[in-house]
């Protein structure tokens, strides 16, 4: 496989599933801060 | 009006507004429009359109309908003020121009996945033949009927029992079958010279403006950011949801399905084609059906010895692209619905007349692909002013302003930097000026007749239609604002 597939392929996926899973990430803490803080 | 009923939680909400994005643009459109713009050339720019619109927009809908608790007509009218009502009314128009054509392709999912549940897809000699039998007679126009019925149902039922209920067991069950999919299609033999092709990058492909195009236009479509859509969903947030960080989940959320999507469709072409696999994928046939309703179930019918097998693979393919279309098609109706909700009508009402509009402005598509080819052309495009407009609608009000009270506001988690101020005024006008300039000045190119309002695909046909309604729209502009924002203070 060329250098620049897996270039390409590291960027774009690392990029949009790596952001996707911090987002979910991000959510999942404020969501359990939220319920530790008994807000709504 | 008071705001009575709500999304019930965080996740509610984003499984809801993903059943918006995700539709059939992840999954058909994307790998065509992939095949056709070199595969890795066309993701690099496509990852940077997710950013420069998408996120933005996605964010802005978010907002505007979270403030305001009305749908676009009266949201713009709201934020922008009273002279700008109409285009709210544009941005209703043209998700609704969309929903009429996009029931009858909901309708083709139902039918392909019917078909291929009773066996009768995998036991077609002649795909093309057999689509354009379906094409050319009535079933077209029944499966509109119930695909628009399906739709009414859950509409009718509200955003608790209706829409949030049905979203969490379609999306899921839609990601589940995505997934399984995805994993038979990279085991299969010769599937990695799909995913190589996919990632591989031509360096002269990338320099090419067209690429660049392409991979906006496809962030604007498929990720319903600037429909106007999420700007209705809003409007059932809680008052202490946060903005910044669900809209980006949606956008990535999005743009990670077109990839599964993307990768299971280039490992199945190329593992199983015998003759040129990119033609294949990259060609469009009648209303770029080709790939989907013509070769794709061909290939389903060499995945195995076993009809059993193939049909289960098929089943499961236009089973997701069913629950996909449905998903985006309830958010269609919804807008409309909410629309003359905020006109005064009872949702019973409502519903009832959007259903009965959407079935007999959605037959001529059902009838004539022409007609549906004329509508997805001028409506598509059309799509490209509402992001424009919602861009505006933030700089009347003040992109500072709304970034400060509104975006970053009661409920935020994550809070938006300057940044934003820069994407709304400059970035996005100069996206959609280019983009509206390129798409109409490239129809010059293909019919010499390019003013004439009566011929299928051209500039002349969508500065007509959308002249037309934007006139109409400016006259009623008192109206609408008072029915829609006055009534609701």
């Amino acid at each position: 496989m060329k250098i620049e597939t897996i270039i390409t392929a590291v960027i774009v996926l690392s990029v949009v599933w790596g952001g996707l899973i911090y987002f979910i990430r991000k959510a999942l803490f404020y969501e359990k801060q939220k319920l530790l803080n008994g807000k709504d | 009006m008071k705001q009575q009923e709500f999304f019930s939680t965080r996740w509610a909400l984003i499984i809801s507004v993903l059943g918006i994005a995700v539709g059939t643009g992840n999954i058909w459109r994307f790998s065509r429009v992939v095949a056709q713009n070199g595969g890795g050339s066309f993701l690099i720019p496509w990852v940077i359109f997710l950013l420069l619109w998408s996120v933005p927009l996605i964010i802005a809908e978010f907002a505007i309908g979270k403030y305001a608790r009305l749908g676009p007509i009266g949201a713009i009218g709201k934020i922008a003020g009273k002279n700008f009502s109409w285009m709210g009314a544009f941005i209703v128009m043209v998700a609704t121009g969309i929903m009429f054509y996009y029931s009858v392709v909901t309708g083709w999912c139902l039918r392909y996945f019917l078909s291929a549940v009773s066996g009768n897809l995998m036991q077609v000699d002649n795909h093309l033949e057999y689509w354009n039998q379906f094409a050319s007679g009535y079933l077209p126009l029944i499966f509109h009927f119930a695909a628009i019925g399906v739709v009414s149902f859950v509409v009718y039922r509200g955003i608790t029992n209706g829409i949030e209920k049905f979203s969490k067991i379609l999306v899921p069950t839609l990601l589940i079958i995505l997934f399984g999919l995805f994993i038979r299609a990279i085991t299969l033999p010769g599937a990695i010279e799909g995913i190589k092709y996919f990632f591989t990058p031509d360096i002269n492909i990338i320099l090419d403006y067209k690429v660049w195009l392409n991979a906006l236009t496809q962030n604007a479509w498929d990720t319903g950011a600037g429909w106007g859509l999420i700007m209705t969903y809003a409007i059932y947030m809680r008052h202490k949801e946060d903005i910044s960080l669900n809209a980006s989940l949606i956008a990535f959320g999005n743009n990670s399905i077109s990839l599964i999507a993307g990768i299971t469709i280039f490992s199945t072409v190329f593992a199983l084609s015998s003759v040129d696999a990119m033609q294949q994928i990259s060609q469009s046939g009648p209303a770029n059906t080709g790939l989907t309703f013509i070769y794709l179930p061909k290939l389903f019918g060499q995945l195995s010895q076993s009809v059993f097998i193939n049909s289960v693979f098929a089943s499961a393919f236009f089973l997701a692209l069913f629950f996909a279309a449905l998903t985006s098609l309830i958010s269609m109706v919804e807008l409309a619905t909410r629309t003359l909700i905020d006109f005064g009508v009872g949702r019973r009402k409502a519903i009832l007349f959007v259903s009965v509009i959407a079935f007999l402005l959605g037959s001529p598509s059902a009838l004539n692909m022409s007609f549906l080819i004329n509508q997805d052309w001028v409506w598509g495009v059309g799509l490209l002013l509402s992001g424009a407009f919602i861009a505006f609608t933030i700089m009347k009000f003040g992109v500072n302003r709304f970034r400060n009270e509104v975006i970053n506001g009661i409920g935020s988690d994550v809070k938006i930097g300057k940044w934003y101020n820069v994407v709304i005024k400059y970035l996005v006008p100069l996206q959609v000026i280019a983009l509206v300039f390129w798409w109409l000045i490239s129809s010059v190119s293909w019919d010499p007749e390019w003013w004439n309002p009566f011929h299928t695909e051209n500039a002349g046909t969508a500065l007509f239609q959308w002249l037309l309604v934007i006139i109409l729209f400016i006259i009623f502009n008192k109206y609408m604002y008072q029915k829609t924002v006055e009534n609701s203070k």
